[in-house]
This record gives structure tokens, sequence and C-alpha cells, in this order.
């Protein structure tokens, strides 16, 4: 393992754009077949954990009693079906928007670290864009989803989706900002903006070091990924499917399948900033100890998304009165408490 | 306390010559024709000094053979005494007209359009004539008329005019056609007044308004009815309404149908509160023909109308809740869970899950199964810790007061005055129950309090509902010691015409009052049966509720009032 490592190093050290180029380009496929198959998963947790938490069955003919495969066959449905593009649309934004959609979603992930090998005593972190202001570049991309979602309201000249589209844009301003000033609190106290070296240096996690500030980011990022109690852009009982309205086929499920791609992202982001990210025993077992941190990563993201899930089937939805109200009476000031929190905290310990 | 005589005895002093004509059933019901030009001052010394506050509907009836038309107010009043006024006005076959008590009566618009559009009677001084069940097609043809054909037509079976238009395409017309309008070969009668649409459109008043249709297809309508919001940004300025998109004309089709078929119409009209409607319509026939319904039927009755409201009332609640949660909501889920027990249970007896056809007149139609009993005695605690649970839960939760507190209150004067029925009534805390107001079967014996709330708003419909189940399963218990064995149909022989009279009798639906009116004429079938429905009364109140709050919140308005359109409609 040791030689094989030293050759690739050596080969980067040689030929470093080269490297570079292969690097991107495995990590580009391995990302986006990593990410969408995840978040087929993710769509299935999501109905599963539902209908199970409902005293309901769920999806069980397809792929065996636990309905596995459904996602597939609802895929294929889909990618068959006859793609609509009404007259009245703006044609060109209509068509655009899904595309932005997973576009967006794609640069959320290449920043995103997926967990480490831990290999010779040591954490080889898997991302495969390592910036170092990753942290602030990962939530202002995740926000690339609602001007695409905004893009498919507008363009789709109907009132239920422009109304979808104007509650999804008030939404994602009212909670940017506060989810901003959690990650700036995360990075104060880890003195960087890397993704990497923010979970490296969670000693304690993040969640008991700015407990507050765990509370509202998690609260900012069930509203950035739009599910209930802050789903009012696609409210069905109010406006249809808000913004999502007039399309159908895979332009639709494109767009359906962008919101389950950001909530694993934004779950993974979660554990990352607040719950340690891959830190953690190392499981004293051959192979198992060299993706013991991506076991323990795996660990945390499911409970994340667990959580987001029963959000989901206990709360009633809020008005976007109410949902704006939050998020700028009360969201942001805490975060700015919870900043200085974070600052007096951190520069103690620093 | 006030009875039928004194009232009676109250209008002949104040207009003399007023009443031609007059019967008094009992204490709690007087008929009295009045003359057609001293209506509404006997309907201003009513509401004055006699306390008759509550509208509860007018009936319009055709009476062919004596060349007239009847229109009869239902009047009674919110609690202060219990006698129901009904009060007829004669008119003339021929351009039919009486005068309007919309300005007494501020619910009695709809109860008047609708006999405007069905039996062409002109309402003077109605501020808005337009049609509210019927198509702008059938406007003129006056369906409910005697003499009305109908289309197809019923004599000569043949359907509307078909017309192959030039693309080789067939439109069917209602006569008169097109065609025959302009060749001038039939006389139009059909009314003048804008459409549906002309009327909304007139509204927007800046190009920052819209008109957004939440119906007759959306997520939020329990059934299809059309409700147009006039919204700029996410604020609601006005609300439109319009019903009639599931008008069976079921109050028609029983004219045609034997007394007996007439059973099976009534539990169309709401499926969830079926037996409430079998109920209200045997019962109207039983007091026609004086019958007396033996004491365990009585209470088979009661059992299994408490039942249906229990099954109803739960289905209301959680279909509301979806609407402000998302479909995912858990508890909706545990709702439909518990409401399949009731079902069940009344399914043992009836033998159908949700159209019973189980009352019959002077009796039921089966007896209870054995171990019927046993089962209630175990379902019922079951379902009433589960009642509690759903109450404390909802107590509980934040974002369910920020949703629906002070959300469409409604103040108890108000209530009265839009003449609301059942939860949204009790909600804004006046105490009118069918079951102790005009007590049936063997209500008087049983002990149940009636729940009311006190802000009138969403939170508190939700929670009289919720505490409303209470009380019906304390009502079944009761049943359930005191039923005594015995048969369960009357002795006497029912006729197959029952002889002529009139009734109306009321009955607690889920939704609230739901009163029939029966006339026979000595017939094999009804001369006439009017239905008067608590959703059409509560319907009424929405629009003025809907004026400036938000989208989200004109749903969660309409969806407390438990809707179910097809009762509505009828």
């Amino acid at each position: 393992m040791d030689g094989i490592i030293e050759i690739i190093t050596q080969f980067a050290a040689q030929e470093p754009a080269i490297f570079a180029l292969i690097i991107g380009i495995i990590g580009a496929a391995v990302l986006s077949a990593v990410v969408n198959v995840g978040a087929m998963l993710v769509i299935w947790a999501d109905r599963k954990v539902m209908s199970d938490f409902c005293n309901r069955f769920g999806p069980n003919r397809v792929g065996g009693r636990w309905g596995i495969l459904q996602l597939g066959a609802d895929a294929i449905k889909l990618f068959t079906k006859e793609d609509v593009i009404p007259s009245g649309v703006d044609k060109g934004v209509y068509v655009w928007a899904p595309i932005l959609a997973s576009a967006g979603t794609m640069l959320v992930a290449a920043a995103i670290p997926f967990g480490a090998l831990h290999i010779g005593g040591k954490d080889y972190p898997l991302v495969v864009a390592n910036m170092d202001i990753s942290a602030f570049y990962v939530e202002a991309a995740l926000s690339i989803m609602s001007i695409a979602v905004f893009m498919a309201g507008y363009s789709s000249n109907n009132k239920y989706s422009i109304l979808g589209a104007f509650r999804g844009v008030a939404r994602m301003i009212a909670y940017e900002v506060p989810m901003g000033v959690c990650v700036i609190s995360v990075a104060v106290m880890a003195h960087s903006l890397n993704l990497v070296e923010i979970v490296q240096s969670q000693t304690v996690w993040n969640a008991f070091a700015q407990p507050l500030g765990f509370i509202i980011f998690i609260i900012a990022l069930v509203t950035d990924l739009g599910r209930v109690p802050f789903d009012q852009s696609e409210a069905e009982e109010e406006i249809i499917c808000g913004y999502s309205t007039e399309y159908s086929g895979i332009r639709w499920g494109l767009l359906y399948f962008q919101e389950y791609n950001n909530f694993l992202l934004g779950s993974i982001l979660m554990a990352l900033l607040f719950l340690g990210g891959w830190n953690g025993p190392i499981i004293p077992i051959p192979l198992l100890d060299i993706i013991s941190p991506m076991i323990w990563l795996l660990m945390k993201v499911i409970i994340v998304i667990w959580f987001i899930i029963l959000v989901r089937a206990s709360l009633f939805r809020l008005r976007i009165d109410q949902v704006t109200d939050l998020g700028w009476k009360w969201m942001l000031p805490l975060s700015l408490v919870n900043l200085g929190w974070a600052v007096i905290i951190g520069s103690y310990f620093a | 306390m006030t009875n039928a005589s004194e009232v009676l005895s109250s209008i002949q002093s104040a207009f003399p010559g007023a009443v031609l004509d007059s019967r008094v059933e009992s204490d709690r019901r007087l008929w009295a024709t009045i003359d057609s030009n001293k209506i509404l001052d006997v309907c201003k010394h009513l509401s004055s000094k006699l306390n008759f506050d509550h509208y509860s509907g007018s009936a319009g009836v055709d009476w062919i053979a004596r060349k007239e038309m009847e229109v009869v107010a239902i009047m009674a009043s919110h609690g202060a005494h219990q006698v129901v006024a009904m009060l007829k006005v004669k008119t003339p076959r021929e351009n039919p007209s009486v005068k309007s008590l919309t300005g007494l009566y501020w619910n009695a618009n709809w109860y008047e359009r609708e006999i405007w559009e069905m039996l062409g009677i002109n309402f003077e001084g109605h501020p808005e004539l337009y049609p509210l069940l019927l198509s702008d097609g059938l406007m003129g043809a006056w369906p409910w008329r005697k003499d009305f054909k109908g289309y197809p037509d019923l004599t000569t079976g043949e359907r509307a005019v078909a017309i192959t238009t030039t693309e080789g395409y067939t439109e069917y017309h209602f006569p008169p056609t097109p065609a025959e309008i302009e060749a001038g070969t039939v006389v139009t009668q059909r009314p003048k007044y804008p459409s549906f649409r002309e009327r909304e459109e007139r509204e927007i008043k800046s190009d920052s308004e819209m008109i957004m249709h939440l119906g007759p297809q959306h997520a939020m309508v329990p059934g299809p009815f059309l409700l147009d919001i006039l919204v700029e940004g996410e604020r609601v300025k006005k609300a439109f309404l319009d019903i009639g998109y599931i008008h069976k004309g079921i109050e028609k089709i029983m004219e045609n149908r034997t007394w007996l078929q007439g059973i099976t119409y009534t539990d169309r009209m709401c499926y969830v509160a079926s037996l409430s409607n079998n109920e209200c319509y045997c019962g109207a026939v039983e007091k026609i023909l004086g019958l007396e319904v033996p004491l365990r039927a009585q209470y088979i009755r009661v059992i299994l109308e408490e039942l249906s409201r229990i099954q109803s009332h739960l289905i209301g609640t959680g279909e509301f809740l979806t609407l402000i949660a998302g479909v995912g909501f858990a508890p909706w889920q545990y709702m439909i869970m518990d409401r399949e027990k009731i079902i069940s249970l009344i399914e043992s007896v009836t033998g159908a899950r949700l159209t019973h056809t189980f009352v019959r007149f002077g009796g039921v139609r089966n007896d209870l199964p054995e171990g019927f009993a046993e089962q209630c005695r175990k379902d019922l605690p079951y379902m009433k810790s589960r009642i509690e649970e759903f109450i404390e839960l909802f107590a509980q939760d934040p974002i369910y007061h920020a949703r629906m507190e002070n959300i469409g209150s409604i103040s108890a004067e108000t209530a009265k005055r839009m003449g609301c029925a059942g939860r949204v009534l009790r909600a804004a805390g006046v105490a009118y129950d069918m079951r102790r107001e005009d007590p049936i079967l063997v209500y008087p014996e049983l002990d149940f309090d009636i729940v009311t709330g006190t802000r009138g708003d969403s939170a508190d419909r939700i929670d009289v509902t919720l505490r409303e189940i209470l009380q019906s399963i304390r009502i079944i218990e009761q049943c359930l010691d005191k039923i005594p064995s015995g048969p369960i149909k009357t002795d006497v022989k029912i006729p197959k015409k029952i002889p002529a009279g009139e009734a109306y009798y009321r009955v607690e639906d889920p939704r609230g009052e739901m009163g029939m009116y029966v006339i026979s004429d000595g017939g094999d079938k009804p001369y006439r049966v009017k239905v008067r429905g608590p959703f059409y009364a509560t319907f009424q109140t929405l629009t003025p509720l809907l004026e400036g709050v938000y989208i989200a919140d004109a749903v969660a308005i309409a969806g407390s009032m438990d809707g179910c359109p097809s009762e509505s409609d009828r």
C-alpha cells in the first residue's frame, strides 16, 4: 500500500497538470455516480421511513418487499414520458432551469469531502476540489438551487408557479444569511474555511461547542431544502405544485431529483460542520480500519437524513410571512449571538 | 318559554289579517301562510320581538294544480326558544314574484337565488340574483317546476338537441338551440345577468392583482367547487365562490321515485354522513304518518348516528390537517386508521361502509348483530384515549397555534347572523345543537354536553370537533347500557301511498343542523322534498371570511369548515 502511494506522489510531483486532470476526471465520474445513487437511496428512504412512521407500507412491489427498485422504475417512467413544453412558457429559461439545478448540485458535490480513507495512520480525505474556502463555497453553491427554482417558476407563465418562485426566493434570502453566519462561526473556531480542516479540528463536536449555531443551521438547512415545515414554494394544498407545476416528464424528474441531491449533500455538510465529520475511533479490523472514517460519517449522515424525514411527517407547514419573520427576527440575531460566542470560545482555546 | 301558539297570537295581534291560514302542529312547529305584502313586516316583528334570529332556509314549492307557487321561509331561534316557524308566501304561477328577505337576513341570499334559478320565482330587492347551482345554459328552463320535461325529455325520451358542426363534431344543446333563437321560432325567457367570470373580472382594479383558481380540481377542495381568489402578492383581496359542480338534482329525483326509494338518494347527498341523512328523511315521513318508532329501533338509530358522527369528524379533521401540513402528515394517517375501526363497527350492522340505506320508516332495517356491544365496549375506550392524545398533541404544537389561532375567527353574533351551522357555529360559542333544540328519538334521555369554543377560529373548530367525538362516545356508551330488547320495526303497515301532509324534521348532522321539508299529496311519490343542508349554510359564509387573509390562510379557513360540497350541491 505504501508503495502505491509513493508512486502516485512521485507522479504528482513530476507531472502536476496531468495528475490534476486525471484526478479531476475520475473524481467527476465517481462523484456523479456516488451522489446520484445516494440521492436515489435518499428518495427511497424518504418514502419508506415516512410510510413506516405513518403506519403504511410504502413502495413494496418493485424489487422485493422493500421496494428497493421502485426508484429505477420511476426513473424509467419519467424518461419515457412525453416531454411537454407548454406553448406559453419562456422556452429558453424553462429548459435551462433543471439543467442549472443539476449543475449547481454537482458544484456543491465537488467541494464536499465524502469521508476519508485511513491508511497508515493518516486520513486521506475523499474530496474532488479541496479548496481553502470550501465551507463558504458549498454554502453559496447550495443556493444555486433557489435560482433554478426561480427560473423554473418565472418562465412557466403560470400563476401558481410564479407564487412558488417568489416564495422560494423570499425564503432563500431570509435563511441564507443566518446559515452563512453559522458557517463563519464554525470557521472561526476551526481557524479555517476548509471543510477538511474544519473536520480535523473538531476534537469536540461543534454541535456541543456551539449548540445555538447547530440548531440554527439545521433549521436553515431544512429551509434551504424546502421540506416541511418550510415547503411553501411547492405547497400542493395551496399552489398545486409551486414552481414545478408546468413541468412534466424528465424535466420535472430532474428538478425533483436535485432536491434530494441537495438533501443528501446538505446532510453531509451538516455532519461535517457540526457532528465531527468522519472523526471517530478506528475499527481495529483489517480493511475495515481503512474505511472506518467513512463508516462514521455515513452513520452521522443517515441520522441527519432520518431526522429531517421525520420532521416532515410530524410538523405543520408555516405560512410564508411567518417563515420570513422567523428568519429575519429570530434566526439572524441568534446566529449573530452564536458568532460572538464562537469568537469568545475560539479565541480562548486558540 | 315561548311556544308556537304564542308566536301565532303575537303575529295575529300585531298584524291583523296578515295570517291567511295557520296550523299549530306542536309546541315547536308553527305553519302559517302570510299575506305576501306583509311578509317583511312579519319577519321584522319575529326577529326583533320574538328572538327569531335564525333564518334556517327557504323552500319553493310549485303547486301546479292550484296554479300558484309557494315560498316557505323556515325561521328559528338560536337557543332563545325552540319554535320553528314555517312561513308560507303564495304567489301566482304566472310571473311569480315575492319580496326578498335578504335585507333582514344576510344568509337568505343563497336560498333565494336557488329558488329563483330552479323555479323562476323572482325576488324583489335581492341584490345579486345570479345562478348558483345551475349552469348558464339551463337558466330559464326552471327545472324544478312540475311541468319541466327534462333533458332527456322524460315523456318522449329525446336527448338534448344534437347539432353536427361543419368540422364533423356533434354538439349537444339544451333547447332552445342557438339556431332556434336566431330564427326567432322560440320565445326565449332567459334572464339577463353578468356571468361569473364577468362579475369576477369587474373586481380587478390594478395590474398587480390576479385571480387564482382554487378548484374545482385542486388539492385543497374536499369535492368539486370553484373558489376563485383575487390576490395581490400573497394577500387575498376578495373571494368568489361558485358551486353546483356536482349538482345532482336529488330533490327533483326524489319526486320521481317512490317513498322508499327516496332513502337511497339521501345516502348519496353526503356519503360520510349518510345515516343522518337517512334519519332526516325517514323522520319527516314518520312525522307525516304519525308513526311511533319502537324503543329499540330508536336506540339503534342513535348508536349508529353517533358512530357515523365520529367517523365523519375524524375524516373531516384529518383531511383539514393535511391541508396545512402536507399529505405526509402522520396524525392524518392515524385518524384514518382509527376511523376504520368505527367504519367496521357500522359495517357489521348495516353491511355497507358508506352508503347504508339503513333507516326505515318506523324502524331500522335489521337488528344489531351478535357481539356488537362487546366490540363497541372494546373499541370505544381505545378511541377515547386516541382522541385525548390528539387533543394533547395539537395543544402543545407551536406551529399549529401559529397557523390556526385567530385564523378565520367569527364572533358569536356574526356566526348567528350569517347562519353558520355545526362546528363553525359552536366554535364561535353558540351552543346550538339539534339534539337539544329539537330532540328526536331518545336524545332527551341521554346525558351529554354541547361543546363550544370561545374564539371561533380554526383551532377552536378542530378542538370542538375532537371534543364532540368524546361526547358521542359518551352517548353510545349510555345507549349500550340502556338499550331494551323488543321489536325493531313498527307493527303498523307502512302504506305505499303516504297520506297528504307536510312535515319539517331536523337532525344534528355531523356538519350541523340538517332539515328536510317533505310534502306529500297523497301519492306514492313525494310531492316535494327540500333539503336544508348544513354545509350549504356554512359554505355561504366562506367568502367574507377570506377577505384580507394570506393564501395559506384561505386554505386553512376553507378546510376548517369541514366541507362536503356533495351535500351542499345535492
